[in-house]
């Protein structure tokens, strides 16, 4: 016997209301972040070409936000949000994202580790049970698929420029890293972990991790940009323990200062 | 793996509607495949098409053409 769908927030076990709306609010606002931040970069990209990319990802960046938002209209006690009222100081976005990129390679690991990582996240979201967030994700899931090449095309060409290039991309990887592989939770999800016993997601946590690591394993490896994880049988682990301690479960970012 | 600003040239085709012909719509200069893809996708999106290819330049042979130095060195 399948089981029943949750066609309407009402028809949500109580118990994960509250990590839902956590859930909900941080993808969408670091998507509108995201948005704004490739925005900024829609005349100066490095060829024309990039900078029309840019544009689009932007666009498709604050779509995902908008819809996102209106997902969070029919949660109970979700922050109030619109993308016509932007409040950035209440914004539960990664500290990557909170700042215009100071140059292209920032954009390019913004595009590799945090919009890939986000998209990972919504992709558990594909059969989930929650009516309203699986009619939502597959188009979001479709448009990923252009960011995500868009990113690894960018990161090898400026890695081949050179040992000094590829040295500034690690040290720009270095200050996403920790907030992007934590995204999905630790061990078998922490405070997403409800979500997944009642299939509102179909994972999270370390399995979702261990997919990442697999999909940008080989690519920084070839880039040769792989100081932070290290191959481990058939896949990835990050080279050194991460840092779970500093870790805000419900804003989903790393604690600052 | 070419510089950036040094990229070769891809040139876009797309069609409309069933049985009318490919048509040049354009061209983008791109690292490799997948980043042609993406910029096609990015600026000749304004139509519906319902097909859209990039084709590298240095892929396209010449039959007839006072132009072919011109076009080779983008290539």
């Amino acid at each position: 016997m399948s089981t029943p769908l949750l066609d309407r927030a009402a028809a949500l076990p109580r118990e994960t209301v509250p990590p839902l709306v956590d859930l909900v609010t941080a993808l969408a606002d670091n998507k509108h972040a995201l948005g704004l931040r490739y925005g900024e970069w829609c005349s100066s990209g490095p060829t024309i070409e990039a900078g029309v990319a840019a544009t689009a990802m932007a666009q498709d960046e604050l779509g995902h936000a908008r819809v996102l938002y209106g997902l969070l209209e029919e949660l109970p006690g979700a922050p109030r949000r619109s993308e016509h009222e932007w409040a950035a100081g209440d914004a539960r976005t990664v500290a990557f994202v909170d700042r215009p990129f100071p140059s292209w390679p920032h954009l390019i690991v913004a595009n590799l580790l945090v919009d890939q990582a986000l998209t990972l996240v919504l992709e558990t979201a594909l059969g989930s049970r929650y009516l309203p967030l699986r009619q939502r994700t597959r188009k979001l899931i479709e448009e990923e698929q252009f960011h995500a090449v868009h990113g690894q095309g960018w990161l090898l060409q400026l890695a081949a420029e050179g040992p000094r290039v590829r040295s500034v991309l690690d040290a720009i990887i270095r200050e996403a890293w920790a907030d992007a592989v934590c995204w999905f939770g630790p061990d078998r999800g922490g405070a997403l972990a409800p979500l997944v016993a009642v299939g509102v997601l179909r994972e999270a946590g370390d399995a979702v991790r261990r997919r990442f690591l697999r999909q940008i394993g080989p690519l920084l490896r070839d880039a040769g940009l792989a100081s932070l994880l290290r191959a481990d049988g058939d896949g990835w682990v990050p080279a050194e323990a991460l840092p779970w301690a500093e870790w805000d479960e419900s804003r989903r970012r790393m604690r600052r200062g | 793996m070419q510089r950036i600003g040094d990229e070769p040239v891809y040139e876009v085709f797309a069609r409309r509607v069933d049985g009318e012909p490919l048509r040049h719509v354009g061209s983008v200069a791109a690292s490799g495949d997948a980043l042609a893809r993406v910029y096609a996708r990015s600026i000749y999106d304004e139509e519906s098409w319902i097909e859209l290819y990039v084709v590298p330049r240095r892929a396209v042979i010449p039959v007839e053409s006072v132009r072919t130095e011109a076009v080779d060195a983008h290539a």
